[in-house]
């Protein structure tokens, strides 16, 4: 096998230097790349917020959580409607998007996040979760 | 009446009898590993020894109470209930936070017996070091479930006649065995950590700390794996929205040890053959066990909000020092004994096998941190700036699909070069023919019709890397059969023989490759839904379904909802498809229970999402294409990994030039 010369340690050191930088810089860039994706990263608001916010740019998803309003299922074909509340405001979900199991419990509490478009009165919902804390929390 | 009796009564006293041996088993190692005397060693490991009897005895006793629906135990309550069957009764210690605690102490006071006792003798200042770090670990996870998180805590008030039962997400075989293995790997992690900074501690910082528990290392990986893999096969087979990984917060808290302790077992390679990346090495299995820890807190403290917190508890408080404890104390003696850490080789050439295995760990490393980072940035978003949002799946694949990629590129291009350093004509005559597959593949699936070059890289790249490993058997059987004149087949037998841990790791190797190619599946998946009256139909793919009605029935647990969809493909009749929808009594929840048909080219998978009064049912479908090889892959690894579990452990380049009688004839280069 052919003996290639060693570079000298100094000049060594400067291209591992060099290379560990390239592979940071590449990291970081990807992971900005990654974070302003669509839909990668969506905010977290509870129904007064998106209601005090009003209609949305339709660019990105937003999430919103707050409780299920018993008696306010509605359901007509695939869709869904239904109202969340935070406590201090009602909003209404409209979906076509499989609900989960947990959302038809009968808990007194079902929490619902709801991700989808706000155009300022109803909710258009891409994905719904749900769950029912007051069942399997552990009673502490 | 069931014929067990609760000894609920023995268990917390139990507890508190574990954790006094433990504190002493701590003294008692502290003290072995400064004199290195014998008999302290040896009252150390009694004491190891009584406490894993104790938590043993706990555990024992926290079953009987299940199983004798032991009403006046908080826990029983709260996870189980009269109709559970069995199974599902034992299974119910990992069900809730405190009993997962139990679990995870007796698994971790159980193994570290193990290890401790058949750790060699000669070196008994790193084992009493390490026996002193397990039984630290041991002790926190203790005092845990003898306080803040005790399963033996009795109900307030009136026993209850039953309980609540165990949640039926929770009641699937899948369920019965993906926390324990899950437990298994990251509390497996324990022994190879507590090697690793005993090591530190008593400055023995040569090979022993890791070849002592190599075989820990591959067990907990192992079991890992699986576990994740079970736990894809869970969420598919019961969560009924037609995938299997979500990037749920919970999700990437076992994938993330997965990450780093698949780094961690690659570089190890390189410290034993080339006596480099020490430091690297301790600091690798320093994170995996931090990470592994920080999966339990994850999952059991409800920090995150996630699909998967069945429960929640206040033991958050304990665990985030805890794991400040294990993570400053760990690379603080890292950086304590850097200048003992020194490799005692370099790096010779980027064209080598150690640069394939470097650039192997920067990309796991790299992988561990992104999840990392999309994991907790919603929490770091939130105390930095009060804006709350969440991190969804676009983040994670868009950061997986290069770095995923670039990995199976280098699994490929890894075992082709050989150590040290290879000439650019020799690593274009190993290449070329590989090179050649994936670019055969390239075309014929072009003119296929396939378009996606997402989809076209991944298959050429497992094209590339899958011949490039056949290649790698195809050379080593032939040496076999030119100096023993055999037939193929036994001189491929001897050559995975001869070299369990090579070969092994290939056959993993090939495992992933096929679970790759089922991922490269999804990106073809199909979806639809449909309100359907009896009669109707539905296509999907290549499908056509017909809703023809729906039964039910009840039994003691639940009311069963039952969908006949009659499937055909063009004429023919495939067969007939039942999902279910079942109203569960004990907990009055609805729970899906998906009908998949698969095969290794497709899957069909309905689910039935709801039913009407006038009985028309709302159905849910998808062909998820190829994910059969992803159950398939799953399986090889395993069997690779049995192999390399069997192997001996290897021969340094180093020794190996010192002691000429080596075993195996090299392999022709």
């Amino acid at each position: 096998m052919e003996q290639p010369t060693l570079p000298a340690p100094d000049k060594r050191r400067v291209k591992f230097l060099v290379g560990g930088g390239v592979i940071a810089l590449a990291l970081v860039g990807l992971i900005v790349f990654a974070m302003t994706r669509p839909n990668a990263t969506s905010f977290y608001m509870t129904t007064t917020e998106i209601q005090a916010a009003g209609a949305l740019q339709a660019s990105a998803d937003v999430r919103v959580n707050g409780d299920l309003v018993q008696d306010s299922v509605v359901e007509e074909g695939v869709t869904t409607t239904f109202d969340i509340t935070d406590g201090s405001s009602r909003l209404t979900v409209s979906t076509d998007s499989t609900l989960p199991d947990a959302f038809y419990s009968d808990s007194d509490v079902i929490e619902i996040i709801a991700q989808g478009q706000y155009d300022g009165d109803t909710f258009t919902a891409t994905q719904v979760f749900a769950k029912c804390p007051s069942k399997f929390k552990a009673q502490t | 009446m069931s014929p067990i009796r609760s000894l609920a009564g023995l268990g917390r006293p139990s507890l508190l009898g574990a954790l006094v041996f433990s504190l002493f088993a701590i003294a008692a190692f502290i003290a072995a590993s400064r004199t290195g005397r014998r008999d302290l060693s040896q009252a150390g490991k009694r004491a190891l020894y009584a406490t894993f009897g104790f938590t043993a005895l706990a555990t024992i006793s926290l079953v009987t109470a299940l199983l004798a629906h032991d009403f006046s135990l908080s826990y029983v309550t709260s996870y189980t209930s009269r109709s559970l069957s069995v199974p599902y009764t034992i299974s119910s210690l990992w069900g809730g936070m405190e009993g997962s605690l139990l679990f995870w102490t007796t698994l971790l006071t159980g193994f570290s017996a193990l290890a401790i006792a058949k750790a060699p003798a000669r070196n008994s200042r790193l084992v009493g070091a390490a026996g002193a770090v397990l039984m630290g670990i041991a002790a926190f996870f203790l005092f845990m479930v003898a306080f803040p998180g005790n399963p033996f805590a009795e109900v307030a008030g009136d026993v209850p006649v039953d309980g609540n039962g165990l949640n039926p997400l929770l009641q699937s075989p899948g369920m019965v065995i993906h926390p324990p293995l899950l437990y298994t790997g990251f509390v497996g992690f324990s022994i190879p950590f507590a090697f690793a900074i005993g090591a530190l501690f008593t400055k023995r910082l040569d090979d022993s700390w890791f070849t002592a528990t190599r075989q820990w290392t591959l067990f907990a990986w192992t079991a890992l794996s699986i576990g994740i893999v079970l736990g894809g096969a869970w969420a598919y087979t019961e969560l009924g929205w037609g995938g299997y990984w979500a990037w749920d917060p919970v999700e990437n808290a076992s994938f993330m040890p997965w990450l780093t302790a698949t780094a961690f077992l690659h570089s190890v390679v390189i410290q034993e053959k080339r006596r480099m990346l020490k430091v690297w090495n301790v600091t690798l299995i320093v994170l995996t066990y931090g990470l592994a820890v920080f999966g339990t807190f994850l999952t059991r403290s409800g920090l995150l909000s996630s699909i998967h917190t069945f429960s929640e508890g206040p033991i958050g408080k304990y665990f985030l020092p805890f794991l400040a404890l294990l993570l400053v104390g760990g690379l603080g003696m890292v950086a304590y004994r850097l200048d003992a850490l020194r490799s005692e080789n370099r790096l010779d050439s980027l064209i080598s096998r150690e640069s394939a295995f470097i650039a192997n760990n920067v990309l796991f490393v790299a992988a561990a941190f992104t999840v990392l980072w999309g994991t907790i940035y919603p929490i770091v978003a939130e105390v930095s700036s009060g804006i709350r949002l969440s991190v969804g799946p676009p983040f994670f694949n868009t950061i997986f699909a290069p770095i995923g990629l670039a990995i199976i590129g280098l699994t490929g291009i890894g075992p082709l070069i050989s150590w040290r350093r290879m000439s650019k004509g020799a690593f274009w005559r190993m290449v070329r023919v590989p090179l050649g597959a994936g670019g055969l593949t390239v075309l014929a699936l072009g003119l296929g019709g396939l378009s996606s070059p997402g989809a076209l890289l991944s298959f050429a790249l497992c094209a590339f890397t899958s011949t490039a490993i056949i290649g790698e058997f195809v050379r080593g059987s032939r040496v076999y059969r030119r100096r023993d004149s055999v037939g193929p087949l036994t001189a491929l037998n001897r050559t995975i023989a001869r070299n369990r841990r090579r070969y092994g790791g290939y056959i993993v190797h090939l495992g992933v490759l096929l679970i790759v190619i089922g991922f490269a599946g999804n990106a073809f998946k199909v979806e639809r839904r449909a309100d359907m009256a009896p009669g109707d139909t539905l296509d999907v793919g290549s499908y056509t379904l017909t809703y023809e009605g729906v039964r039910t029935a009840t039994t003691s647990e639940k009311d069963i909802f039952e969908a006949t969809l009659a499937v055909s493909r063009g004429d023919d009749g495939v067969g007939t498809m039942r999902p279910q929808r079942n109203l569960h009594l004990a907990q009055g929840q609805w729970q899906s229970e998906v009908a998949i048909r698969t095969n290794p080219i497709e899957d069909l998978y309905v689910v039935v999402t709801g039913f009407d009064t006038d009985r028309s049912a709302v159905i849910r479908t998808f062909v998820n294409p190829l994910t059969w090889w992803i159950w398939a892959g799953a399986a090889v690894m395993l069997a690779g990994m049995l192999v390399v579990m069997s192997g001996r452990a290897p021969v340094t380049v180093t020794a190996a030039k010192r002691a000429p009688a080596k075993r195996e004839p090299a392999v022709a280069r």
